[in-house]
């Protein structure tokens, strides 16, 4: 039968059979009780593919049960909506669907189904959507609100059918979501010879976020003769840029790509020492150098700062490597893509290392406002529960589908967080310290002459203008085309061919395409040979029409650059024609000096390497530091019940509530080498402090990755956030046993714009908050001997929504990849039998100044933050970890819990908890490491370098024997019943009981709604 | 010679390497074989005598999980994986593996390996993917090559959709009485056997999958597919709880089922 190309809507949804849920719409209906207080009925949900295709009506028909609908549980339908087949119509129907252009990774797993079946079909085209069906909507809610809940206006569309129209039978029908035709433009030439406030506008109508003097530093490169010269022998405009030398210029010296604010020259003041000093770039003397002084003591760092994530050597057959990344703008607008993107493209850092790392654990920060938050929420962005569902919901696909467990990470939540959400993704990656060829993986080894292949994803107009846009604050006009939406099967099919591309030899460089696009991985590899010929009518596409400068810039995901020698072009694209990846090759790297760029043999960019990398003109800033004034914090003399209370409070707290329901749902296991998961304790429901993996199956030397995080220090003093936050890093370290010998870090810098300037008043200020962070991670560091090997910073998070100013709190992640020497000896942080001896390592001062419990209490109207933030003493603490160290290597510690936020008394709780059991202790021991100290400084100061251990009763000399020298104080034993007791000289000073402080605990962030 | 297992890779399955690790461990060769050599011929199933499909995400479960790559195996390498079974190799399909078998109609399957589907792994009642660690039982009854001689080991699932289900409650009884009910969820503080069939609270059985059913195999009982992983306890130190164990630190309970099916080739 002849067939034309038609579009047919296949529907599905589950069958109602007696014991089997339609999960789909009762996850629905939960999510809408417990993030907008909606109560509905039911819900049930259709999806939905619409397909273009020549398909005759026998082949539609058989569809149905060979692809789309499972035969056993699922009813599907081609010929009718599902809509009219339920048995009460439904009162409210609400189809949502992609936005023409935006990744479906369904859809494109649909066609793929379809290609298995009839492979001849190569024109067809997939398009998915959901349909939700409720039933008894509550009277005041309109169809528009339940709709506003479901979908995001950014992405996707949807369609509505009220009560009226679906008894009516009037449902909602979005058409095929067709890819938008783009327009081919010219390549076109811009002007440079004209005023500077003409330079400035062109910067901005652009969104190249280049100042004014970046902009004189690009007209002057059009005046210089000799450019003049080589240009017009190449047949380009000599004495203007083409707008694809203009946007890749701007690509490569944006705040995102170039980090101008850390290699910037910055008079710093100080009011309160009177110090004025010049810094010649943050990045070189704070962070480089203090690695590459220890670079002297150590054998163990390879390859630092300069390659896509920093390596290590970890044995004599591997090495590792560690990255991490913020995806904070695209997860503003989209949380889901946002995220998604965040964690695959921090993967692609790790394959793009050396030859090729494979990543085998990611590690996920985020910074939200409060869940609970109830005040208004500025036009434009979303609420921090929808936030916080979607960025989990997106680094949950990116994590679980791509096959690497999410080992380890934290929640924090501030208000200040609801302008710009803080997405931290990181990986660890692995790779054999030499390939079969005898080459060291960690070194990249390129000639001129190397095939420049585009592997992996096509080409759109998705993602042009990310690096820029992130350069720049959020606003209501934040652009559409910045949002992304990964896809990690795509990428996992390239990650499998990559790797045995690297083995096999195949490779001789390789860089991820994110931020940037071509322009940066073509123009950052041309660096090493001295240059690159890329021609641009090669680059597979999306759609057909990009114009030069957008196939340059395009940040699509899903693609690695590699160079490949020219006699193994063959075997490389075999090996790609085999994974079913696509392997395109896009031009050659030279020593020309040039990157030249062509679209076919139309010149489209002649950019100097000296130029495009070293031709940025140094940023001169100002800081100066006046310390800010707070209200004191304000506490009271409670009874013992009444500080049982306190603590039942402070547990339920966002910021120290167990996040088990959401961290359940990534797969933390993959690889079989979790030794220390999240979670631990009787009931594995007690918090971990660090992960321990044993990544090479059946071995057990290990690796240990945490991190530290406390943005709420920097409102007292960022140089006590930097701090602490290295500091929490080692410590949680420390409680699983991590190898103080070899211990590597990476710095996440989240600053709001430091710079000074009409809209930014108080950036002096932002920048000495800073320089200061710089220097604690200095000192701390290489008290530590814990050098950085990578790291990032992402310098705009502000948000200017409806005329208001909202800036996140200078934030400074620090994650650590460590050594275990033997994951058999690894200790974890709940108590384990009642009789167990209790101690506390460190010393607790008065330390309550943007505590917790400073927050809790300003929360509920009483007092400020104000008072000492937690100081460090680096030698002490180094002293202790050492000491624990080497009881743990000989068994001697039953767990180990770090005290950080909710200090003291939060720590025994949680060590409780996972030992489903109380705990009594005496606090006066610790009375005599300061003076000062009061109750709640004691039960909830966060002192820094404390750590809660638990001894067996027949162990205690030994174990005190190693900890001589340490501060080390005994504070009581694990009990048999539930009551966690805490007396001062005797007297009862706080009474509690574990099993309702778990409950506290767990109810806050439980996402399924009502426990 | 050791016997031969065959590993498959591509499109989205991520648990190859431990599974072809455990493999190893007990005593076999594995090979990695990506889906396409096998279609295209340059690799074949004959040439071994155990065939694995690991966990992992193909095609991202969309569509439904194992849905796309158990209709590549259903239509691209239909008569070489019924040549397989039928000439008595064993097949072992973990997670997405299990998914996949159940979705191309392997499992729990017939007599005349006819491939086509008669149960569904539906999803999870919670709604969404969960790693937890549970308990599971096997039926000492059951011809499964794969669990013989096991009463109770400790896995993880690292699923969202894991519910065993189907449409005909008579296959279910038909099923059990062919022992091809062969892994269930069981509460750790009952003593063995307690297996039941009324379903068991959340999260003991973390799916409510009917009957509790964590894992079938077909009538040869050489065919078994399991939604727990039993790959990811191959030492003790990956157990959920291991820190709070006294025992002596090595293989872990998983191993067994590799055992197993290794003795049985040998």
């Amino acid at each position: 039968m002849p067939t034309t190309q038609r579009t047919t809507l296949f529907e599905v949804t589950t069958k109602e059979l007696a014991g089997l849920t339609d999960s789909r719409g009762e996850r629905t209906r939960s999510m809408l009780s417990a993030d907008y207080g909606i109560d509905v009925d039911s819900v049930r949900v259709i999806l939905g593919y619409q397909v273009r295709a020549e398909i005759s009506d026998t082949e539609a028909s058989s569809l149905v049960y060979d692809l789309f609908a499972d035969p056993v549980i699922e009813h599907g339908s081609w010929e009718y909506r599902l809509l009219e087949k339920f048995k009460h119509p439904p009162t409210v129907a609400i189809q949502v669907g992609y936005k023409p252009g935006v990744t479906d990774n369904s859809g494109q797993a649909g066609l793929d189904g379809l290609m298995t079946l009839f492979p001849a079909l190569t024109s067809a085209s997939v398009s998915t959507s959901r349909t939700y069906a409720f039933w008894g909507v509550p009277p005041e809610v309109s169809p528009e609100q339940l709709a506003v809940a479901l979908y995001n206006p950014m992405i996707e569309r949807s369609s509505v059918s009220g009560p009226s129209d679906c008894s009516k039978g009037h449902w909602p029908d979005l058409e095929f979501s067709e890819r938008p035709s783009v327009e081919f433009q010219n390549p076109a030439t811009v002007d440079l010879e004209v005023s500077d406030e003409d330079l400035i506008r062109i910067s901005q109508d652009g969104l190249l976020a280049l100042n004014l003097e970046e902009m004189r530093a690009i007209q002057s490169h059009y005046r210089d003769m000799s450019v003049r010269a080589s240009r017009k022998k190449n047949g380009l405009t000599p004495n203007r840029p083409t707008d694809a030398e203009l946007e890749c210029l701007a690509q490569t010296w944006s705040e995102h790509c170039s980090h101008k604010i850390f290699a910037s020259k910055i008079r710093h003041v100080d009011i309160q020492t009177g110090e004025e000093s010049v810094i010649d770039s943050l990045f070189r003397t704070h962070i480089m150098q203090p690695t590459l002084d220890i670079q002297k003591e150590v054998d163990w760092l390879l390859s630092i700062f300069h390659d896509n994530s920093g390596v290590i050597s970890w044995n004599d057959k591997w090495s590792v490597c560690i990255k991490a990344e913020t995806h904070n703008s695209p997860s503003a607008l989209d949380p889901f893509g946002g995220a998604i993107t965040g964690i695959v493209g921090v993967n692609r850092d790790i394959l793009g290392t050396g030859l090729g790392a494979r990543p085998i654990a990611n590690t996920d920060v985020f910074c939200f406002g409060p869940p609970d938050y109830s005040g208004s929420i500025p036009e434009g962005l979303f609420h921090p529960s929808r936030v916080f569902r979607g960025v989990h919901s997106g680094v949950r696909s990116g994590g679980n589908e791509s096959g690497i467990p999410t080992v380890n990470g934290s929640i924090v939540f501030d208000e200040r967080f609801i302008g710009k959400p803080l997405v931290f993704c990181g990986t660890i990656g692995i790779m054999p310290r030499r390939l079969p060829d005898g080459r060291e993986s960690h070194i990249k080894t390129p000639q001129p002459g190397d095939v420049v292949y585009m592997v992996g994803g096509r080409v759109g107009s998705d993602g042009i203008h990310g690096a820029t846009f992130s350069s720049l604050e959020l606003t209501e006009e934040s652009p559409s085309s910045a949002v992304q939406i990964g896809d990690p099967i795509t990428q996992k099919k390239m990650l499998d061919m990559i790797i045995e591309a690297r083995d096999a030899g195949l490779i001789q460089v390789i860089t991820d395409n994110g931020a940037g696009g071509l322009s940066s991985s073509v123009g950052e590899m041309a660096e090493l040979t001295g240059g690159a010929d890329l021609d641009l009518s090669k680059v597979p596409l999306k759609q057909e029409g990009l114009s030069s400068w957008e196939i340059l810039v395009s940040e699509s995901q899903e693609r690695m650059t590699v160079g490949v020698r020219p006699s193994d072009s063959e075997d490389f694209e075999a090996l790609a024609e085999l994974h079913e990846v696509e392997a395109t090759a896009v031009g050659i790297f030279t020593d020309t000096g040039d990157f030249f760029v062509r679209y076919g043999e139309i010149p489209v960019a002649q950019l100097p390497i000296s130029f495009l990398h070293d031709g940025c003109p140094q940023l001169s800033l100002d800081s100066e530091w006046i310390p800010p004034v707070h209200d004191p914090i304000s506490t009271s003399e409670l009874s013992p019940e009444g500080m049982g209370a306190v603590l039942q409070r402070l547990m339920s707290r966002p910021n120290i509530a167990s996040k088990e329901w959401w961290v359940r749902s990534y797969d933390h296991e993959v690889i079989a080498q979790s030794v220390i998961k999240p979670f631990c304790g009787a009931n594995s429901d007690a918090p971990s402090d660090a992960a321990v993996i044993a990544p090479i199956h059946g071995g057990t030397q290990g690796l240990v990755v945490s991190n530290g995080i406390s943005p709420r220090y920097s409102d007292i003093d960022s140089y006590a956030m930097a701090a602490a936050s290295v500091d929490e890093a080692l410590r949680n370290a420390v409680c699983v046993g991590v190898d103080l010998d070899m211990i590597a870090g990476l710095d996440n810098f989240c600053w709001p714009d430091p710079v000074e300037s009409e809209k930014t008043p108080d950036g002096r200020y932002k920048l000495a908050q800073l320089v200061r962070a710089n220097r604690a991670l200095d000192d701390v560091c290489r008290a530590y001997r814990l050098p950085c090997i990578s790291g990032k910073d992402s310098m705009k998070n502000d948000a200017t929504i409806g005329g208001e100013k909202i800036s996140v709190p200078p934030t400074l992640l620090f994650s650590l990849l460590g050594n275990h020497i033997d994951v058999r000896k690894a200790v974890s942080s709940d108590f384990k039998n009642p009789g167990d001896l209790i101690f506390l390592i460190g010393q607790t001062h008065q330390e309550l100044g943007a505590s917790e419990i400073s927050y809790m209490l300003r929360d509920e109207g009483v007092g400020g933050i104000g008072g000492e933030v937690p100081q460090i003493d680096t030698d002490r603490n180094m002293t202790s970890y050492r000491a624990i160290s080497s009881a743990m290597k000989k068994g001697l510690i039953q767990s180990a819990h770090d005290c950080s936020d909710g200090g003291l008394a939060v720590a025994l709780a949680e060590s409780c908890f996972g030992s489903n059991s109380g705990a009594k202790v005496e606090i006066s021991p610790i009375y005599s490491d300061s003076n000062g100290l009061d109750v709640w400084g004691a039960l909830f100061g966060e002192s820094l370098g404390r750590i809660l251990v638990s001894v067996r009763p027949s162990e205690r000399e030994s174990f005190e024997a190693e900890m001589a020298g340490s501060t080390c104080h005994y504070l009581g034993q694990v009990s048999d019943d539930d009551p966690i007791l805490v007396t001062m000289r005797g007297e009862s000073v706080m009474i509690s009981s574990m099993s309702t402080l778990r409950e506290s605990w767990k109810g806050t962030l439980h996402g399924g709604g009502k426990v | 010679m050791r016997p031969r297992v065959a590993v498959l890779s591509g499109f989205g399955i991520n648990c190859e390497l431990e599974t072809m690790a455990v493999f190893r461990m007990a005593g076999a060769e594995a090979d990695r074989i990506h889906l396409n050599r096998l279609v295209r011929g340059e690799k074949k199933l004959s040439d071994y005598q155990i065939m694995a499909i690991p966990g992992g995400f193909s095609f991202g479960d969309h569509l439904g999980s194992g849905r796309l790559l158990g209709n590549r195996l259903r239509f691209g390498l239909r008569e070489q994986v019924r040549e397989f079974v039928t000439s008595g190799k064993p097949v072992i399909g973990i997670c997405n593996g299990f998914q996949v078998l159940v979705k191309m109609g392997l499992l729990p399957g017939d007599e005349d390996v006819s491939l086509s589907q008669t149960a569904s792994l539906a999803l999870n009642d919670s709604g969404q993917y969960e790693n937890r660690w549970t308990t599971l039982e096997f039926d000492h009854d059951s011809p499964c090559i794969w669990t013989s001689g096991m009463d109770r080991i400790r896995v993880p699932v690292r699923h969202g959709e894991g519910k065993f289900v189907t449409n005909d409650n008579s296959l279910m009884d038909k099923w059990a009485k062919s022992g091809q009910l062969v892994a269930r969820y069981v509460d750790p503080s009952k003593q063995y056997p307690s297996a039941s069939d009324e379903i068991l609270p959340y999260p003991i059985s973390p799916n409510q999958s009917w009957r509790n059913v964590a894992g079938v195999c077909d009538p040869t009982g050489l065919v078994f597919g399991i939604m727990p992983h039993p790959e990811a306890n191959h030492s003790t130190w990956l157990g959920a709880t291991w820190t709070r164990e006294k025992k002596e630190q090595g293989e872990g309970e998983g191993m067994q089922i590799f055992h197993n099916a290794i003795k049985y080739v040998s």
